[in-house]
């Protein structure tokens, strides 16, 4: 496919982008943002949630909602839709720009047939006369690596990754010039994600098609996209070449999301959250010494699931320790038997044969005893926003663990205690506050200080950071290492994220459906790793943020 | 954030508690009175129970009483009964007010009654898993399903009639829809990860639903019934004029039964229809109002956009 | 993800189903045993309040009506006789029940039938329209004029209607007794009777469906596919037709059969104030007797074919909605 356009012309040009919700003295969204793409470049924004990347991406379609007023220009090949008639608006959308949009479970509608919905912009733009349109659908099913059958399936009999797929030949259906990406694979799997960012680079490519993707991860953008652009606040903060704003970062924001994302086999990057803070981390971690007691203990641990007539084993023989004082990080894939496991081992829920240990003694079944048992080992959900009941103030939600205990001591006190050791303070200013009113990195020391205020001595953190802003994710892992070290806290840290486990764990448990397929520290399986699940989960990460095996030496 | 912080050394825990509950009180006080359709049915509420309350204070109860009525035989509306006669000469003005009560009391104790039990199954079926919540499922589904009003006939036929039987015969069947609302809302909040907190903090079933579950989940039935009292006093004023009320008791479906047995419609007396039935309409839909605004405070996605 | 076995799965769907309705069925069957021969304590007494009996004549009427069993073997009796289609027989007319449900039975479906067809017709069409223009006059007029009308007992706008429009329209029954016998002028005074009582029913039973339209449609407005569709460069009005109305469709048709039961009540009370000699019509003779076995009996038919209506919308809903398909 040739270009048509003057090379002088940009494809999109944004003057002075300003966007507010609400009226003139409402949010500002958008800030004056400038911005130009010519035909065929790719060109990577990224930024932490409510900067504003969004909103610059809907604007360009004009898909903002009513609330939003828009100043500036946005050129689309020389023509400003700013200006433009809703007819003419009507004609350009989908057939001169396309959106990939983010979570494609909801982009599509679920109750029409995936062809219907490939061939309704085809059908509205006669991008192809009438009697070619199916074929027209099936071309794209094959681009995009989809068996044609599917066409006649709803979207909810797809995997995500097909959803995506989905979403990316409806894209492309009316041969557009311009592509924006929103998120496009931020609810996917590790490999998943590596196969629907080949196929789109391929064909953005092979079609010589602009695109502009939005991601908060700096290295999903750095292997698609040759240009990178930095949002913070509605502002660009920085702009260019992918190599060099990663590489080396010079606004504070894109250093903070570059450090989200470590070089996994880069020694600098072990333990960086807490060595790289100013607090520092008081004293290194000690290697676990030899012939202790491991203070958890999985013994052929196997939880299998029956509904609908169906029998799914989600964790098939489980063997796992925990010493004490140490990381262990547990990584796999959604779907691995991950949860499952955690939640096994807090006995919340029961296993169907095996058995865990806790300093040596199995788990109680009665209800009693289960509660004493949980006063030592905690739990860290993932999303702290939900972690919290909104009618509870963050004394009642740190108090609720000290009373269903009925702990000795004074109660504020206690709180108190614990609020400080989460790093919260001073203290009584947090305790009258309800949880919305918080950010989402106090909120997760809100949930640590709970579990903190038990005197736990094993905590389990089911991902951990996964739903925090990359700036805050340094600060609560910094807190973990720091709780390690002055009160030898243990910890199980559960995530899908490699660079995670590189960064605070001793030991890494590699899940593959329901089986623990390699173990080791992390040294040995991240930098070595023998199975090849690990092998391809580590080649699935995008470019740079894995260094080959044996390139340094620790 | 606030700076409360200062006073808290004075305050214990159950104070501040107290005090966040009234904070929370506040806030969806200031979001209903934004509503002026609640306000206007909330006016003519909290009006009507004054004049149920009132009603032995203001007037003589011996207007109702066949044997002492003063007026004319189903006369219009004149200087001395602003609102006409009934058949045997009673005040139609009268009856309507002194069927306040008993609609009133009527309406608010089985929608009481109704609540409470599709409050108390609704948390067991949501709850408690496997086939408790399968059984409880089944039966919720099936009153669901089942005429209510043909069940409340069957149920006051048998029954000695009187209030008593108008409250349970109301209650009893109409407690599916709490039930429903009830269930789904308390798996809503059992789903959230804060009850998983809850449980790996050590809190066992009591704990869960009375710290977490009752309290996302009362303003929800409160609002239901708010909405359920209108459908119990339609359901009353059916059942009375069906014949099924007390015959000792004055209610506004008791009224119009009178008035049909009388052949009201047929003989033109407009006067002796309309106060009882507009008197529910208006009630009802006051109820109805109240209910939808608070249903806002609750559900910020009906809320109109600013 | 494993693809959905459809055949299969269908299959077991409309067992569970099936299985399910039979067991309400039954639960219907027992209740009416329950309510009309045991809760009374003695059917007897009820049957003759407020009549001076002697002991013999209650003994025989116990007898007659075999209320001298145990009440085990009464409801054996009861169970054979019902898969008869036997109901017993009326107190008040001493006629199988059986044949009185089976004459009263199609006015009753004549105009429930109507009714709901008219009243969910008017409220989806005014739910679309006020969620479309949401916060316009239309949409505040047209939700505060349902409510109002919701808020009426139906008897009673039955009983204003007659008042007002009594002149224009019969004041009861279904036909008059001196219309010729030919199809066209039976049916146009069976028409001409009909439209005060479906007047009625519909003016009360419509809101339910707007307000429920109204709120499932805002509800998807927000939707993410909404933006897409929007994206691709369609109209709005084929945005709603297209994709906004097909999905908020799916739960006020669960929403239309759920509400069946409350318009066979309001069809009772219809029935009662305009004479329309249906099975509500029957009912409400019945309550002053008591005829028992006549209200056992159109117990157990309008709840049976409420249970029987949910079972179709059940079945109806699975090829309505894909989603459910899979399950």
């Amino acid at each position: 496919m040739t270009s048509t356009s003057s090379t002088t012309t940009p494809l999109l040009e944004l003057r002075g982008l300003t966007v507010r919700y609400g009226g003139r003295s409402g949010l500002l969204a958008v800030d004056g943002v400038d911005l130009s793409l010519r035909a065929g470049e790719t060109l990577g924004l990224a930024g932490e949630s409510g900067c504003g990347k969004s909103t610059l991406a809907m604007s360009v379609l004009r898909l903002l909602p009513k609330s939003a007023q828009i100043e500036g220009e946005i050129l689309l090949d020389g023509e400003d839709i700013t200006q433009m008639s809703f007819g003419r608006l009507r004609t350009v959308r989908w057939a001169s720009a396309s959106v990939v949009f983010q979570g494609a479970m909801h982009a599509l509608n679920p109750v029409k047939r995936i062809g219907e919905q490939i061939a309704e912009p085809i059908r509205l733009h006669g991008t192809v006369p009438a009697g070619h349109v199916k074929s027209r659908v099936r071309e794209l099913l094959e681009q995009v690596e989809l068996p044609v059958a599917r066409a006649d399936a709803y979207p909810h009999e797809l995997s995500g990754g097909q959803k995506q797929r989905v979403m990316i030949a409806m894209a492309l259906a009316c041969e557009p010039r311009l592509v924006i990406a929103d998120e496009p694979t931020t609810a996917l799997d590790v490999i998943v994600q590596a196969q629907v960012l080949a196929l789109l680079s391929r064909l953005v490519a092979d079609h010589g098609i602009g695109l502009i993707m939005i991601s908060h991860d700096l290295s999903v953008l750095g292997a698609t996209c040759a240009r990178l652009a930095v949002m913070y606040a509605g502002k660009l903060v920085e702009e260019g070449p992918s190599r060099q704003v990663i590489g080396e970062p010079k606004h504070e924001h894109t250093k903070a999301l570059a450090a989200a994302f470590p070089t996994i086999g880069d020694p600098s990057s072990r333990y960086a959250p807490a060595t790289s803070s100013e607090l520092g981390l008081p004293g290194a971690p000690e290697p676990v010494a030899e012939g202790v007691e491991p203070l958890l203990r999985t013994d052929n641990l196997r939880v299998t699931f029956t509904g609908r007539g169906q029998t799914t084993e989600a964790v098939k023989g489980v063997d796992l320790e925990v010493y004490p004082g140490e990381i262990v990080a547990l990584v796999g894939q959604s779907g691995s038997g991950k949860t499952t496991l955690a939640r096994t081992i807090l006995g919340l829920q029961k296993p169907t044969s095996g058995q865990v240990l806790f300093e040596g003694k199995a788990l109680p079944h009665s209800a009693r005893a289960l509660r004493a048992y949980r006063r030592k080992v905690q739990l860290v959900l993932q999303d702290p926003t939900s972690a919290l009941n909104p009618r509870h103030t963050v004394y009642e939600a740190i108090a609720e663990g000290l009373r269903i205990h009925k702990l000795p001591g004074d109660e504020r006190e206690l709180v108190a205690q614990a609020l400080e050791a989460a790093e919260l303070r001073p203290p009584e200013r947090f305790m009258t506050v309800l949880p919305h009113e918080l950010s989402g990195g106090q909120r997760q020391r809100v949930v640590i200080a709970g579990a903190l205020a038990l005197a736990p001595t094993l905590l389990v953190a089911d991902e951990p950071v996964a739903s925090l802003d990359a700036s805050v994710r340094g600060e609560i892992l910094a807190l973990l290492l720091r709780l390690r070290a002055s009160l030898g806290l243990a910890a199980l840290v559960i995530t899908h994220d490699l660079g995670l486990a590189w960064n605070i764990a001793d030991r890494v448990a590699v899940m593959y459906k329901g089986e623990l397929v390699e173990v080791g520290t992390v040294a040995e399986v991240l930098r070595d790793p023998k199975h090849e699940y690990t092998k391809q989960l580590l080649a699935a990460l995008p470019d740079g943020t894995a260094l080959p095996a044996g390139e340094v030496t620790a | 954030m606030s700076d409360e912080g200062v006073s808290l050394k004075t305050l214990s825990p159950r104070a501040l508690a107290w005090q966040r509950r009234g904070r929370a009180a506040a806030a969806a006080w200031r979001e209903f009175s934004s509503s002026k359709s609640g306000l206007v049915g909330l006016g003519v509420l909290v009006l009507a129970v004054l004049l149920a309350l009132l009603a032995p204070v203001l007037s003589n109860e011996d207007g109702l009483d066949v044997t002492k009525a003063t007026g004319g035989r189903m006369r219009p509306p004149d200087g001395n009964f602003w609102l006409g006669t009934d058949v045997d000469g009673r005040s139609i003005l009268l009856l309507t007010w002194w069927g306040t009560r008993v609609s009133l009391l009527i309406g608010i104790s089985a929608a009481l009654l109704s609540v409470v039990i599709g409050t108390v199954i609704g948390i067991i079926a949501a709850h408690y898993g496997r086939w408790v919540s399968a059984v409880l499922l089944r039966i919720v589904d099936f009153f669901l399903v089942l005429p209510s009003l043909v069940l409340a006939i069957a149920l006051s036929t048998v029954l000695e009639p009187g209030i008593g039987t108008i409250i349970v015969a109301i209650g009893l069947t109409s407690w599916p829809s709490a039930a429903r609302l009830v269930r789904a809302q308390t798996l809503t909040v059992e789903a959230r990860p804060y009850i998983e907190r809850s449980r790996a903090l050590g809190g066992g079933n009591l704990h869960i639903i009375v710290k977490h579950v009752l309290p996302a989940v009362l303003p929800l039935v409160f609002v239901n019934a708010t909405l359920a009292v209108g459908n119990a006093i339609v359901a009353e004023s059916t059942l009375a004029f069906l014949g099924l009320g007390d015959p000792f008791q004055t209610s506004w479906g008791g009224i119009l039964h009178n008035a049909t047995v009388d052949s009201a419609a047929l003989a033109g007396a407009w006067w002796y229809l309309l106060p009882p039935g507009v008197a529910i309409g208006v009630v009802v839909l006051a109820f109805t109002l109240c209910g939808r605004a608070l249903e806002t405070v609750l559900n910020p996605r009906l809320r109109e956009p600013r | 993800m494993p693809s959905p076995r459809r055949g299969g799965g269908t299959a077991r769907y409309l067992l569970t189903k099936l299985g399910g309705a039979v067991i309400s069925l039954f639960m219907v069957v027992v209740l009416g045993f329950i309510l009309f021969r045991v809760m009374p304590g003695d059917p007897v007494k009820t049957m003759t309040r407020g009549h001076p009996v002697t002991n013999e004549q209650l003994a025989i009427l116990e007898h007659r009506y075999g209320l001298d069993k145990p009440k085990i073997a009464q409801f054996w009796d009861y169970l054979v006789k019902l898969l008869h289609g036997d109901f017993g027989d009326s107190y008040q007319y001493s006629r199988p029940v059986g044949d009185m449900i089976l004459e009263k039975l199609w006015p009753t479906v004549l105009l429930v039938g109507t009714g709901t067809i008219l009243a969910v017709a008017l409220g989806l069409w005014l739910g679309t329209r006020a969620a479309w223009q949401r916060n316009s006059v239309f949409d505040k007029a047209s939700t505060g004029i349902a409510l109002a009308f919701w808020s009426m007992p139906t008897f009673w706008l039955g009983m204003i209607l007659l008042t007002a429009a009594g002149g224009l329209f019969p004041s009861g029954g279904m036909v008059y007794p001196d219309t010729p016998p030919d199809f066209l002028s039976q049916a146009l005074d069976i028409l001409h009777h009909l439209v005060l009582p479906v007047i009625t029913l519909v003016a009360v039973v419509y809101a339910q469906y707007q307000l429920v339209m109204r709120s499932s449609l805002l509800e998807e407005m927000d939707a993410d596919y909404l933006t897409t569709a929007r994206a691709k460069g369609l109209r709005d009005d084929l945005v709603r037709r297209r994709h906004a109305v097909p999905n908020a469709l799916l739960p006020t048709v669960t929403l239309v059969f759920l509400h069946l039961g409350m318009v066979v009540a309001g069809a009772i009370t219809v029935e009662a104030v305009f004479s329309w000699p249906g099975l509500g019509q029957m009912t409400y003779n019945a309550i002053g007797v008591p005829d028992l076995p006549v209200l056992q009996g159109t117990f157990i038919v309008l709840a049976a074919a409420v249970l029987v209506m949910n079972l179709i919308a059940d079945v109806l809903y699975r090829f309505l909605d894909p989603r459910v398909r899979a399950v």
